[in-house]
């Protein structure tokens, strides 16, 4: 028996790089902050135009609060300048950014202890429902704000480490180390983090067209 | 393979990390499984759609906020780094007729050091150690005349914002010089004037101990002691004095000596070269051969 298996296709891990291809002339993240580490204050300046956005991605998806995860992304840069002498010759600057990034995280929900309010669906069964017209739009804006409600209500964990695989492409390995936990480990929270974010997905599509 | 190991590469195989023969064994599986065709569907769904999460865009105010907090710590930096002195003095006096360009003032402030160098070499005359490598007449009009291409080391390694490493090896390579000329002695007297790194400034002291009996490097290293923050450099670039016994060296060690704000192993070093100063020098003796007999104490 043969089962028409649509495709095989290895699901692309294309938003891998975030910034095209460094000329050569472009120092690095790591060299940039070996800079300011030595006094080139500066040039954090360069390290933040690199890193401010992704970093921005990253807590809002994590905190679902996006006025605060302006002022959680400059809290990590002002750690970065305070700590800047414990950064390492043999470091590698985007472990210790998102290191850096998990305290202030961490240190934000502690402070904020109610866990982060995520979207109520309620607002979105709410809203009037949207114009026929483009219907094909709709259904797909629709989708995504399910999705973006599926993510926030993922318990932290499975959250964190959705958002730091699949939204900031950080590989397996880092996440390892940044987690403290096996690469397997990171693999096996990722998938059950996956369906997880599959299962309450279509929960959530399941009452809003029950509704 | 079983579904469960099948489905264990799952990960791996949509990020293309999964080796290829497994790879092949898992996509055999998968084209006669349907359960695992169903959970593979599944996770290439909703892979699909994180895929399709439009990224977030913070507003300006972020932006502003990060430049502003860069911009005091800048200043505070400045203030404690080694050249702060010279550049806020440069500052007050130059504010008007400058632009107000760091490279600018910094190169300005750095010639005005090599001047003040070319100046106290000429007139420095130590009765009790003539120096073995007295500058003559000749010799400094040519200095003066190199100015403007002097202290390349540390112009070039700064400005071309060489990194704290490389600067070290630039001052380390000139160890290697049995008899470095003078544009590399005046090169590291810059590197121990002005490098904002510590380790660099270090390195520097060392490099010129080997060289302590060149008066250039002596009067280099008495101008930039006054100016130098960071104890331990204090502390090597005293050693080094005491060991040539240049007595010119003694108002800037008295006044470290007593200065009550300054560093209890400065104050202690300073004291330990000043009594070194008062001893005799035995005759004969070329001044590196302090380097090696034991400190004198004071009680
Ligand atoms: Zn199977």
């Amino acid at each position: 028996m043969t089962v028409a298996v649509p495709q095989f296709r290895v699901y692309p891990c294309a938003k891998a790089v975030n910034l095209p291809p460094a000329p050569v002339d472009t120092p690095s993240d790591h060299e940039l902050m070996i800079a300011v580490r030595a006094g080139e204050i500066n040039r954090l300046g360069e390290l933040f135009e690199r890193h401010n956005r992704p970093l921005y991605g990253f807590f809002v998806r994590l905190t679902n609060q996006p006025a605060a995860s302006e002022d959680l992304v400059q809290m990590v840069f002002y750690r970065i300048l305070k700590y800047r002498h414990t950064y390492r010759d043999e470091g590698l600057f985007s472990a210790w950014i998102y290191h850096l990034a998990r305290k202030v995280a961490a240190d934000y929900f502690r402070k904020n202890s109610a866990v982060p309010a995520a979207t109520d669906p309620a607002e979105l069964t709410a809203q009037p429902d949207p114009a026929p017209a483009p219907a094909d739009r709709a259904a797909k804006d629709d989708d995504l704000e399910f999705l973006r409600i599926a993510l926030a209500r993922l318990p932290l964990d499975q959250r964190e480490v959705l958002v730091l695989s699949r939204l900031q492409n950080v590989e397996h390995r880092e996440i390892a180390r940044l987690l403290d936990c096996s690469v397997g480990a990171v693999k096996v929270r990722v998938h059950r983090a996956l369906k997880e974010l599959r299962e309450v997905y279509f929960k959530l599509r399941h009452e809003r067209h029950a509704t | 393979m079983n579904c469960q190991r099948v489905q264990e590469g799952f990960i791996d195989y949509q990020t293309g990390s999964l080796p290829a023969a497994e790879a092949t064994e898992l996509r055999a599986h998968l084209a006669s499984c349907p359960v695992c065709q169903k959970e593979w569907a599944a996770l290439q769904e909703i892979s699909r759609k994180l895929d399709q999460l439009p990224s977030e865009t913070p507003s300006p105010r972020l932006s502003e906020q990060f430049y502003a907090m860069l911009e005091t710590h800048r200043r505070e930096a400045d203030s404690l780094s080694p050249f702060a002195f010279a550049r806020s003095r440069l500052d007050r006096f130059f504010e008007t007729l400058l632009p107000s360009r760091p490279a600018t003032q910094f190169a300005f402030a750095f010639i005005l050091l090599v001047a003040g160098l070319l100046a106290g070499a000429r007139f420095l005359r130590p009765p009790v150690n003539p120096p073995i490598n007295s500058l003559d007449q000749a010799e400094l009009a040519a200095l003066r005349a190199k100015v403007d291409s002097m202290g390349r080391l540390v112009t070039y390694s700064l400005l071309q914002q060489r990194s704290t490493s490389e600067r070290i090896q630039d001052v380390l390579a000139t160890m290697n010089l049995a008899r470095p000329d003078r544009k590399v002695l005046t090169d590291l007297v810059g590197a121990l004037a002005f490098d904002p790194s510590v380790n660099v400034r270090l390195s520097a002291v060392e490099a010129l101990s080997a060289h302590a009996n060149d008066q250039l490097v002596r009067a280099g290293v008495l101008s930039a002691l006054p100016r130098e923050t960071a104890p331990l450099v204090q502390v090597a670039m005293i050693e080094l004095l005491a060991t040539v016994r240049d007595p010119s060296c003694a108002p800037v060690l008295i006044r470290l000596s007593r200065e009550e704000t300054a560093d209890r192993d400065v104050r202690d070093a300073a004291r330990r070269a000043l009594a070194v100063l008062r001893t005799p020098s035995p005759s004969g003796i070329s001044p590196n051969a302090q380097l090696n007999q034991p400190k004198p104490t004071l009680t």
